[in-house]
C-alpha cells in the first residue's frame, strides 16, 4: 500500500490530495521533452479557482513536446503527515515528486503566499536560494500580478514572467527545449532566456545601494541582459486559447463555476488599483466567441453556472445582449449565469437583477470612499448619487443584504471622511427600510480593508499609514457603525502592513523571507495561521526595520526597486496621476474621455479593443 | 411523476474520498454533461433530483452503491447508461441503470445492512486461531460501546453490538483482512470504523499500517433473506 494511502485518512479534507478530477491530463511523460509543475502557493480550493492555472494548464497540455501538472500548497495537518512519513511534494497528475520535473512555476497573486514558495521548495527537497541549485534540479519560474515587483523573491526564483502568460510561456518552453537539446548548463541558459520578452532572470542584474539605504543603480551584471523588461501583452482575446475543457474539482472549490473571462483589463483608472495599471489596454472578447466558449463549456464541465469573469464585466461592451443570450440558451437545464464585478451604478442592478432570476444572495458595491473628495483624490468615478440608486433599485428588486467595500488609510484621508463611510452606511440601511426589506432580513455589512500602495501605480510613492492609526480608525469605524442592521467586517492590520512592506520590498526582505520560512511562517493569508510576532523576529534576525519600507514616502527622484520592471505606463503619468490625486482632481476613463497619456499604446504598440457594436453598457457620466 | 432511474455504481481510487455533498454535485455535473434532462426539486434553490441509498465515510470504497436520479424525459436505460458511463470522474464507474416503478420505496428507507471488508498490512504474520478466537470472544460481548460525537457537540455512548450481524477475518503472510455485516440505513447506522476500533481493543494486532476499507454491498431484507436493492420491486 502506498505512503499516501496511508496519509490521506488522516488529514482533513483529504480530496485536495488525490487528484482524478474530470478533464485532468494525464500525459505520457517518457514522451514530454518539457514537465512542468503548476504551483500553486496555497490550498486546493484557492488554486483551483484561479483561470489562469485552467487557461496555463491547456496552453502548455496542447504542445506534443511538454507536459504540465497541478501541485498546490498542502495545508499544515498535511504537511505535518508529509514530512513524518518523508513523503516529498507531489504533483496531482503523475503522484509524482516536483523536484522531477524540468519546471516549477509559482503564480504570485498576492504578497502573503511568499512564505508558502519557500515552504513548497522546502517539500519538495529544493534548495530554496536559486544559487543553491544545481543541473540535478528543477528550473524554478514564477508569474503573475506580484512579479510585477520580483525584487523580494528575487533570491529564490530563476526566472520571472512579466505580464500575460500565455503566449511568454509557448516562447519560454521553446528556448527551454532548444537549450535542452544542445545541453545547455543551467547557467547558460537563464543567459539566454533573458532575452526572451518578458522574462526577468534576477540574478543577472546587481543591485547598487546609497549610504542611506535607497537604491542607487539596478543594470544587468552581463552584456546581452536587457536593461529594462517590458511586460508581455495579448493583442487579441479571441484568438488566444482558452480552455473549454477545464478541470472540474470533486470538491467544492472557493469559485465552483464555469469562469469565462470576457474581457481583459480597466481604463476607469482608480488610483490605487495594481490590476487597473498592469492589465491595460483594454481588450474585450467578441460575442460570438464568448457564447461559443460558453456552449462547450456546459457541455464539459456539467457545472450550473456561467460567471462572466474581468475586472469590471458591467463595462463590457455588450454584456447585456450577451447575458440575454446565455440566458435563453442555458437557463433551461438550470444553468444560471453571474457576475462577479459591479460597478455601482444603475445599470449594473438592472444586469443583477437580470441574472439574479434564479439564485438570490447579497450583493456587493464598492465605493470604496466615504466622501466625494476622496473619491476624486483615488480617481472612483462613483457618486453618492449612484449609490444610493443602486442600492434602492436593489432593495425594491428584493435583495436584503448589500455589502459595501471601503478602504480606509488612503493618501488624504481625514476622520471626515471616515464619517463619510458611517453616514453613507446608514443611508443605505435607511433605504433599505423605507423599501420596506424585512427588518430581521434587512443587513449592510460594511466591508473596510486598509490601504496598501502598490507598485506600477500612482500611489506607489505614497506611505502607509502606522498601524497603530489604522487600527484606531477601525475602532472610530465600530463605534459609528453599531445598529442593528448593520455589520462591520475589517481587515487585520498586521496583515496590511506585511502586504505594504513585501508589495514596495527590494531584494534584500529576501533574508526576511528565509528567515520567516525557518520560524515557521506558511498560509499568512489566512487569519488563523498568520503569526505577526514571527514576522517581527524574521526582520529582526536579518536586520531590517519593516517600517522603512511600508511607512517611508518614496521619493520621484529614487530609483524604485522595480524601477527595471516596465508595465509600459510612463513615470510621467504616474508621476502626474499622483499629483492630480493630491490636487483632488480627477482623471476620464479613456473609453468615453480624451488619452490620458497612459503612454501604454504608443510604448507596447498595441491599441485597446472593443467588442464593437452600438454597445449596451451604458457609460456613466459621472466622471467629469 | 418523472421517469426515476436505479443506479448501480462503484467509488474506487481517488473517488473514494469525495464526500457525500460533494457527490451529489459530481453526479449532478456528470448528468448535465451526459446530456440528461435532470429533473430538479421546485424552490428558491432548486437541486437535482438525485438520492443516495446510504452515506458512505470519506475514505471507504463502495463496490456497489446505489443511487436513484430522476429525469423529465423517459429515456431506455440503455441510453442513460451510455450517457452517464463515459462522463463519470476517476475512480467513480456506473454498473448497471435499471428503470424504477413510480410508487416504490425510497431508496434509502430500503436499506436495512452492508457489508464491509476492511485490509491493512501486519508486520508480522499472525496465527489464524488466535484470531478466530478473539473475534469469537468480541462477538460474544453481550455489549459494545462506542462513542459518537452528536451535532450538538457532546458525546453519546451506543451499544453498536446488536448492529453486528456477522464478523470474520482471515491472514495470511502480512495481511490482514476483517469482514463484516452491520446493521445500516436510517433506523440505526453501525459505522465499520467504530467496530474496528473496538475489536483493536481486545486484540493486540501488529499493524504495520492503517485500515483500508470497503463497504461491499448496501442490502434490503425480507426476514431473514438479504437482498440487493433490486429486490424491492
Amino acid at each position: 500500500m502506498d505512503l499516501l494511502e496511508q496519509i490521506l485518512p488522516l488529514v482533513q479534507k483529504p480530496a485536495r490530495y488525490t487528484g482524478g478530477e474530470w478533464n485532468i491530463v494525464r500525459k505520457d511523460w517518457a514522451k514530454a521533452d518539457i514537465k512542468v509543475a503548476f504551483a500553486f502557493p496555497d490550498v486546493y480550493e484557492v488554486g483551483m479557482s484561479h483561470l489562469g492555472l485552467q487557461i496555463l494548464y491547456h496552453v502548455v497540455n496542447s504542445r506534443s513536446d511538454a507536459l504540465m501538472e497541478r501541485v498546490f500548497a498542502p495545508w499544515p495537518d498535511m504537511e505535518e503527515k508529509m514530512r513524518e512519513h518523508g513523503l516529498p511534494l507531489f504533483a496531482l497528475e503523475s503522484y509524482r515528486p516536483v523536484r522531477d520535473f524540468d519546471v516549477i512555476a509559482f503564480t504570485l497573486q498576492y504578497e502573503m503566499c511568499y512564505s508558502n514558495v519557500l515552504n513548497m521548495l522546502d517539500l519538495a527537497g529544493i534548495p530554496l536560494r536559486s544559487n543553491l541549485r544545481g543541473e540535478e534540479h528543477p528550473l524554478v519560474i514564477a508569474g503573475g500580478p506580484c512579479a510585477f515587483n520580483p525584487e523580494p523573491l528575487a533570491d529564490f526564483i530563476d526566472l520571472f514572467v512579466i505580464g500575460e502568460g500565455e503566449e511568454a510561456i509557448e516562447d519560454f518552453l521553446d528556448s527551454y527545449r532548444e537549450a535542452k537539446s544542445r545541453n545547455l548548463a543551467r547557467k547558460d541558459f537563464l543567459t539566454e532566456a533573458a532575452r526572451v520578452p518578458g522574462v526577468y532572470v534576477p540574478s543577472l542584474y546587481r543591485v547598487e545601494y546609497r549610504a542611506d539605504g535607497e537604491i542607487s543603480k539596478v543594470e544587468p551584471v552581463l552584456e546581452g541582459v536587457p536593461e529594462v523588461v517590458e511586460k508581455r501583452v495579448v493583442r487579441d482575446l479571441d484568438k488566444v486559447p482558452f480552455p473549454t475543457r477545464p478541470v472540474v474539482p470533486s470538491t467544492q472549490i472557493v469559485h465552483d463555476r464555469i469562469m469565462i473571462e470576457v474581457l481583459r483589463g480597466c481604463t476607469r483608472g482608480c488610483r490605487f488599483c495594481q490590476a487597473g495599471m498592469i492589465y491595460r489596454p483594454v481588450r474585450e472578447k467578441k460575442p460570438a466567441t464568448v457564447l461559443r466558449q460558453a456552449a462547450e463549456l456546459v457541455r464539459q464541465t456539467g457545472y450550473d453556472e456561467i460567471s462572466l469573469t474581468s475586472l469590471s464585466t458591467s463595462d463590457y461592451t455588450p454584456v447585456r445582449s450577451v447575458i440575454t443570450a446565455l440566458i435563453k440558451e442555458h437557463a433551461g437545464c438550470g444553468v444560471g449565469v453571474s457576475l462577479p464585478s459591479l460597478r455601482v451604478d444603475n445599470f449594473s442592478m438592472e444586469l443583477a437583477k437580470e441574472v439574479q432570476k434564479v439564485r438570490r444572495s447579497s450583493i456587493t458595491l464598492a465605493p470604496e470612499a466615504g466622501t466625494q473628495r476622496l473619491r476624486d483624490v483615488i480617481n472612483k468615478g462613483v457618486t453618492e448619487e449612484d449609490l444610493m440608486a443602486a442600492t434602492e433599485v436593489a432593495f425594491r428588486e428584493g435583495w436584503q443584504a448589500v455589502k459595501l467595500y471601503f478602504m480606509i488609510g488612503l493618501p488624504t484621508e481625514t476622520n471626515e471622511d471616515l464619517d463619510g463611510i458611517i453616514r453613507l452606511a446608514r443611508e443605505v440601511l435607511a433605504g433599505g427600510k423605507k423599501a420596506g426589506a424585512r427588518r430581521g432580513r434587512l443587513r449592510v455589512t460594511v466591508s473596510v480593508s486598509s490601504f496598501v500602495p502598490k507598485a506600477h501605480t500612482p500611489f506607489q510613492w505614497e506611505p502607509q499609514l502606522p498601524l497603530a492609526v489604522l487600527k484606531e480608525r477601525q475602532a472610530y469605524l465600530a463605534a459609528g457603525l453599531r445598529e442593528r442592521g448593520l455589520v462591520f467586517n475589517y481587515h487585520d492590520t498586521a496583515v496590511s502592513f506585511m502586504e505594504a512592506v513585501f508589495a514596495r520590498g527590494d531584494r534584500r526582505l529576501g533574508a526576511v523571507l528565509e528567515n520567516a520560512f525557518h520560524l515557521g511562517c506558511k498560509f499568512d493569508g489566512w487569519s488563523e495561521n498568520f503569526y505577526f510576532e514571527k514576522w517581527l523576529e524574521a526582520f529582526r534576525q536579518a536586520g531590517l526595520e519593516p517600517g522603512w519600507y511600508a511607512y517611508r514616502r518614496y521619493e520621484y527622484n529614487r530609483v524604485l526597486p522595480w524601477e527595471h520592471i516596465r508595465s509600459g505606463l510612463s513615470k510621467q503619468y504616474l508621476m502626474l496621476e499622483h499629483q492630480r490625486a493630491l490636487a483632488g482632481e480627477t482623471t476620464d476613463d479613456c473609453r468615453t474621455g480624451a488619452c490620458s497619456g497612459c503612454g501604454l499604446c504608443p510604448g507596447l504598440e498595441v491599441e485597446p479593443d472593443y467588442a464593437g457594436g452600438e454597445g449596451d453598457a451604458q457609460l456613466p457620466d459621472a466622471v467629469q | 411523476m418523472t421517469p426515476s432511474y436505479r443506479m448501480q455504481y462503484s467509488k474506487k481510487g481517488p473517488a473514494r474520498y469525495i464526500s457525500h455533498l460533494d457527490l451529489l454535485r459530481s453526479f449532478e455535473r456528470a448528468g448535465r454533461r451526459a446530456g440528461l434532462p435532470l429533473a430538479f426539486s421546485q424552490g428558491f434553490n432548486p437541486h437535482p433530483k438525485i438520492s443516495f441509498a446510504a452515506p458512505l465515510g470519506v475514505g471507504t470504497a463502495g463496490e456497489a452503491e446505489y443511487a436513484d436520479i430522476e429525469l423529465t424525459a423517459d429515456l431506455p436505460v440503455g441510453e442513460v447508461f451510455r450517457a452517464l458511463s463515459g462522463v463519470l470522474p476517476e475512480g467513480l464507474r456506473l454498473l448497471e441503470v435499471r428503470s424504477i416503478p413510480d410508487q416504490s420505496t425510497s431508496l434509502m428507507a430500503a436499506v436495512d445492512c452492508a457489508t464491509y471488508r476492511a485490509l491493512a498490512n501486519l508486520s508480522r504474520p499472525f496465527g489464524r486461531k488466535e484470531l478466530d478466537s478473539a473475534i469469537s470472544s468480541f462477538m460474544a460481548r453481550p455489549e459494545i460501546w462506542a462513542e459518537r460525537k452528536l451535532k450538538t457537540g457532546g458525546k453519546k455512548k451506543q451499544n453498536i453490538r446488536p448492529g453486528i450481524f456477522t464478523l470474520s477475518g482471515k491472514s495470511e503472510n502480512d495481511i490482514i483482512i476483517l469482514e463484516a455485516e452491520l446493521k445500516a440505513g436510517s433506523n440505526g447506522n453501525v459505522r465499520f470504523e467504530e467496530v474496528l476500533e473496538a475489536l483493536m481493543e481486545t486484540v493486540d494486532l501488529p499493524l504495520k499500517s492503517g485500515f483500508v476499507l470497503s463497504r461491499t454491498g448496501v442490502f434490503t431484507r425480507f426476514g431473514e433473506e438479504k437482498k440487493a436493492l433490486w429486490q424491492d420491486y
